[in-house]
């Protein structure tokens, strides 16, 4: 009984402050949001308990849904960008190749840097009127006027950019860690039976690969749905809305932001936008999980 | 295929090279664009960055506050990840499944309020500790990535020390926390990285104390500046500043850093 007491005693001590920090700090939060999202609370004065009327108000918010959609814009444009560019770099390091360290190393050295640093370098390289693009583009000829990279035109394309940039290392050493799992007489006995290069990626490397794929592209597509923060420091969601992307315009709704911003702060109403955030983000990933599992059982 | 690589490594590289050459140009290089490397080196805007532009303070803040949450997290993780490990407790099944879905729930700013909350309650909002403690409680990586490195130490040895007498806390402490040495490292490169580059949270924490700023949020900043198109020279040496720690340590690190990242997603 002493033994069991004193062994009760050293556990507590040593997972307490793990505790307290995750009670605190990650639960805690979350059930202050499920609490705030049906009172009108401004983060000042008063909490006004009004039901369901976030919700009502969040189904008439095109703000809202406009930044729905440009999240879709920005997370499908860099998955599309990203996962075929890190495969390709994955498939092509796997080879035994002179230097393959070495671009390992470049390729993924992006992510060890820090997102909001770099993004205020890409914010002076794609400036309209001195960046070092538009110099470098009109110094080759191959533009005639400096384009406004940060305009309402091409200011998601921009972003886009950005975040393929700092991505694509992650997801190739991925990818690279799962085609190391392939035993690589697959590809000796393939080779024996003729098999071209393109033969074996399609049959072999692509098959194999699907389980690790499959949970490299969840992660990838989480991220990339969550990410915000190289588009608050280069376009702060403008110009005109642009790139408002649903955690940024959630940022806005909860922290004093600069001015010039048409979204005002509202605690209550975020708590109600977080919560519907986190929903589509969530049914986004568990979609694909069904999906893709289907696919599995196909194959 | 070369071509590729090469095209790639390039693409990779150009915004890196752009940020240090661009740190040793005039204000007025910069205004007019163009050339890929400075005229003449300026080493003043280093100095003009460093003094000026206060960029000091932000890298002691910054030092200050991933220090500490580096060993702040390899404490807090590692304790509970070695009970975790060892021992059975009542509701163990539970933490771990909560520990769990930490690394996976985020509903992203919206826990920053009520964070940023509880630290203005606890009077820790005009410090860092705030952020450092907010940084510390997102532990269970670290735990979990610990807790591997935990079964590969042997439980005879625990045992074995303590037959000889020695207690709980000293086992874990003068023991096994030494044997874990390689794998505190790792974790703590992961920590330390998180930490320095971390944007959102001391920007929020710093929104009414400038002097509290950590070098993300002092040099993002800088870009609302009222003169911010003359200071480009030195946005450049201050991420220059901010970068070259974490790419120091990347490179000493390198093997490291590729492959555990790798190992992860092999579970």
């Amino acid at each position: 009984m002493n033994i069991k007491r004193k062994r009760f005693g050293e556990n507590s001590l040593f997972l307490l402050p793990s505790i307290v920090l995750t009670l605190a700090l990650g639960i805690y939060p979350l059930l202050w949001m499920l609490r705030y999202m049906f009172y009108d609370y401004a983060g000042y004065g008063e909490a006004l308990f009004i039901g369901l009327d976030n919700f009502r108000r969040l189904a008439r918010d095109s703000m809202f849904w406009e930044s729905v959609g440009n999240t879709f814009i920005y997370a499908g444009g860099k998955l599309l960008l990203t996962l075929p560019i890190s495969l390709l770099l994955a498939v092509i390091l796997n080879g035994r190749l002179r230097g393959s360290n070495l671009l390992r190393g470049i390729y993924f050295m992006p992510t060890v840097i820090s997102t909001a640093v770099i993004s205020v370098v890409f914010y002076n390289i794609f400036n309209s009127y001195n960046g070092m693009v538009n110099t470098l583009l009109l110094k080759l000829h191959l533009i005639s006027q400096p384009v406004d990279w940060l305009g309402p035109k091409y200011a998601m394309l921009t972003v886009i950019l950005v975040a393929v940039w700092g991505a694509v290392g992650n997801y190739m050493l991925l990818f690279l860690a799962g085609l190391q799992s392939i035993p690589q007489d697959l590809y000796e006995s393939a080779a024996i039976d003729g098999a071209n290069a393109g033969k074996r990626f399609w049959h072999i490397t692509l098959p194999m690969l699907a389980p690790v794929a499959q949970m490299v592209i969840m992660l990838a597509i989480i991220a990339s749905l969550k990410g915000y923060e190289s588009i608050m420091v280069i376009t702060e969601g403008g110009p005109i809305g642009k790139t408002e992307v649903m955690y940024l315009y959630l940022y806005k709704l909860l922290f004093p932001v600069s001015t010039g911003s048409p979204v005002t702060q509202q605690l209550g109403y975020g708590s109600a936008v977080g919560f519907a955030t986190a929903l589509i983000v969530g049914g986004i990933t568990g979609l694909y999980f069904f999906l893709s599992r289907k696919m599995n059982k196909v194959y | 295929m070369w071509l590729f690589l090469l095209v790639t490594a390039l693409l990779t590289l150009f915004p890196l090279v752009m940020t240090v050459s661009g740190s040793f140009k005039t204000g007025a290089e910069m205004m007019t664009g163009g050339s890929l490397l400075p005229a003449k080196l300026q080493f003043a805007n280093y100095a003009e960055a460093w003094k000026q532009a206060n960029f000091a303070r932000y890298t002691w803040n910054s030092a200050f506050v991933s220090i500490m949450v580096t060993a702040g997290t390899l404490l807090v993780a590692s304790m509970a990840a070695y009970v975790a490990d060892r021992r059975d407790f009542p509701g163990k099944s539970l933490y771990v499944t909560v520990q769990a879905s930490m690394m996976f729930i985020s509903v992203g700013a919206i826990v920053l309020r009520p964070q940023f909350d509880l630290m203005v309650a606890l009077h820790l909002n005009t410090t860092l500790w705030g952020v450092i403690l907010i940084l510390i409680s997102a532990h269970s990586s670290t735990f979990f990535m610990l807790q591997g490195f935990f079964k590969a130490i042997p439980r005879e040895l625990d045992e074995a020390a303590m037959v000889d007498g020695s207690g709980f806390i000293r086992t874990f402490f003068r023991i096994i926390l030494p044997l874990l040495t390689p794998g505190l490292g790792v974790a703590g490169l992961f920590a330390f990285r998180h930490s320095w580059n971390e944007y959102i949270l001391p920007l929020v924490f710093t929104m009414t104390s400038p002097k509290l700023q950590t070098l993300t949020v002092g040099l993002a900043n800088l870009r609302y500046g009222s003169s911010a198109a003359m200071q480009i020279h030195l946005m450049m040496a201050g991420a220059c500043l901010s970068i070259l720690p974490m790419l120091l340590a990347y490179i000493l690190a390198n093997k490291t850093f590729i492959q555990v990242t790798a190992g992860s997603v092999k579970g």
